[in-house]
């Protein structure tokens, strides 16, 4: 029971370190601002454009409020899936700063477990990330109800159960990738690298299928993709549903989806979306394995040295 | 005891930090553990405190072994380190609170113990209020607030004063006499102050890992020390006298400085030449000399 309150009380701390560092949640919050700001600018005005181009081959004409609502979703869930990883790497620079300041050396002397110490910055990153990630959706769906709301009550809630997905997705990635990092150099490095990066690699800047099919069938190897993807299926869905029943044939759905990755394809394969849960829970287990591996050799190897 | 170690080793790949250390710090005593940087008082202190491993020997610290009951021996020490440790963002409230919850002490517990604290230390006016706008003398007084959150039998001052005015010095120092007098708390000091180490009770000198010299600072003083004998006239007179007959003299604008041995030979030096000494004074050898007497080096320019 005590334990457990300890554990509680420092993922409390550690959740006040990040959110007391304004530069820390500031940097966090660049990918989804310059998301904004590029969807702002000229994204929107792409989207809606090629969105048009693809009615016009099934001789359909939108209305420009569900083709708003439709562009909105799809940068709202590239924003949800690359942030959750972005916002995790950043919010568990908490973790290595304790490193690198001493605080950890500080935390070890009190008679608290190594593991509930691994523990709570887990629970931390993964409390923080969800919170700002909320707040993101939040946001976001006030500007889509704003332009045009069209999603059901049953995606609303997936869309949620998505978010804790790429949240544990995110979270078990920077704990991973983190444990090895102890210098700012090595921190900058590594959060400058993934908000650069992982953005295009997972397909949330430009969808994937405008890529060539190789580099495609390689970005779907990465587990990252399917964040984007199951994303992507419930935000866009009921966007693509009210044009159906506004007269869309399922080809021209189909061929709004394919092209805006509402649809994921391996090769020539559609990848149902239960795989995509799969593939990225999966993950999700294979990473908690790894950082729970990693924890226990690195608290044995602070237990010799006792 | 509160502390014995007893044939302590530690190396970092091809350098001894520690080599064969054995030492007892007694209970309510302010024991001072001096050494130049890289003597290794600080991976001494490291060890102590679980924070590194050793490579061979005996630590017991209040009665508990170390290596065996580790989180018994972190519940009975508080550790004030070179550099302050505590979260810069968050408030010294909030720090405290944090740390306090990691030795189970928790609502009202914390309360009551935050509000002795503040007695000591006069916290009121810092507690909310983030560590990073606080003065270095603030910050310290967090600091040794946050070791003392749990009520420790031994505290461990790493260069507490290190990089502090005077003045902040002596309240650090206040608190701490205030510690030892009310509490009896034993203090394991490391300092770079040779003054800090005089009012020890018991002073343990390292040099590259291993322990030189140990006794009260009396007891140093009267092995090691020597002492001054400052002659104020007949400066140029004194210089060429001294020189020629072997004492080491140190020549100043005003002032000629005679080392002697001890005070038996300043004695026999006034004695035998009262015809230079019509105003002199004799300086007792203090810890900065033994220092260097002992290890060679100045500690205030290692």
């Amino acid at each position: 029971m005590c334990e457990l309150k300890k554990l509680w009380a420092l993922t409390v701390r550690n959740m006040k370190c990040y959110f007391k560092d304004k530069f820390l949640f500031f940097v966090s919050l660049i990918t989804p601002m310059i998301l904004l700001v590029l969807f702002v600018t000229f994204l929107r005005t792409v989207y809606l454009d090629s969105f048009r181009s693809i009615l016009q081959a099934f001789q359909f004409v939108a209305d420009d409020k569900i083709l708003n609502g439709l562009a909105g979703s799809w940068l709202l869930s590239s924003v949800m899936a690359v942030c959750s990883v972005t916002v995790a790497i950043c919010s568990n620079a908490v973790m290595v700063q304790d490193k690198i300041e001493g605080s950890l050396s500080d935390l070890r002397t009190s008679p608290v477990k190594g593991t509930t110490l691994s523990l709570s910055y887990f629970m931390a990153n993964f409390l923080v990330t969800l919170i700002v990630m909320l707040c993101v959706l939040a946001v976001g769906f006030v500007y889509l109800a704003v332009v045009g709301w069209y999603i059901p009550v049953g995606d609303v809630f997936m869309v949620l159960a998505d978010t804790l997905c790429c949240v544990l997705f995110g979270t078990l990635l920077a704990g991973v990738i983190e444990s090895y990092v102890s210098t700012q150099g090595a921190l900058s490095a590594v959060s400058t690298l993934v908000s650069s990066l992982y953005g295009f690699i997972c397909g949330a800047y430009m969808p994937l299928s405008q890529f060539a099919e190789g580099v495609r069938n390689i970005l779907c190897v990465l587990p990252g993709t399917y964040g984007v993807g199951i994303m992507r299926s419930h935000l866009m869905r009921g966007y693509v549903e009210e044009l159906g029943r506004t007269g869309l044939s399922s080809e021209g759905k189909t061929a709004l989806l394919d092209a805006f990755d509402g649809n994921l394809y391996v090769g020539e394969t559609q990848m149902p979306l239960w795989s995509m849960y799969v593939i990225l829970l999966g993950t999700c287990a294979l990473l908690l394995a790894a950082y729970i591996t990693i924890v226990v050799l690195q608290n044995k190897k602070h237990a010799k040295r006792k | 005891m509160v502390i014995e170690i007893n044939n302590l080793y530690k190396s970092f790949k091809n350098v001894k930090a520690v080599n064969d250390l054995s030492f007892c710090v007694k209970k309510g005593e302010l024991f001072a553990f001096l050494g130049v940087n890289g003597a290794g008082k600080s991976t001494t202190i490291n060890i102590i405190s679980g924070i590194l491993p050793k490579d061979s020997g005996t630590v017991v610290v209040c009665g508990e072994d170390v290596d065996k009951h580790a989180d018994d021996v972190k519940a009975k020490l508080g550790i004030v380190f070179q550099s302050s440790v505590l979260d810069k963002r968050l408030s010294v409230y909030d720090n405290l609170k944090s740390r306090a919850a990691l030795y189970g002490i928790f609502g009202a517990q914390f309360k009551a113990r935050l509000d002795e604290l503040d007695e000591l230390l006069e916290l009121k006016d810092i507690l909310k209020r983030p560590l990073v706008k606080l003065s270095g003398g603030q910050r310290r007084r967090a600091d040794i607030a946050r070791a003392l959150i749990h009520e420790p039998e031994l505290l461990i001052l790493d260069e507490p004063t290190t990089g502090l005015d005077p003045q902040t010095r002596q309240t650090v120092w206040k608190v701490i006499d205030g510690l030892r007098q009310k509490n009896g708390l034993t203090v394991f000091l490391t300092t770079h102050y040779m003054e800090e180490a005089a009012i020890a009770d018991y002073v343990v000198i390292l040099d590259a890992g291993k322990k030189v010299a140990e006794g009260t600072p009396h007891e140093l003083k009267t092995v090691f020390a020597t002492d001054i004998v400052r002659l104020y006239r007949h400066i140029d007179e004194a210089s060429k006298l001294f020189l020629s007959q072997g004492f080491h003299v140190k020549r100043e604008r005003d002032y000629v400085d005679v080392e002697v041995e001890n005070t038996a030979a300043a004695t026999k030096l006034i004695t035998a030449h009262s015809e230079l000494f019509d105003d002199y004074e004799v300086l007792k050898g203090n810890m900065d000399s033994v220092f260097l007497r002992v290890t060679g080096k100045d500690i205030r320019e290692a």
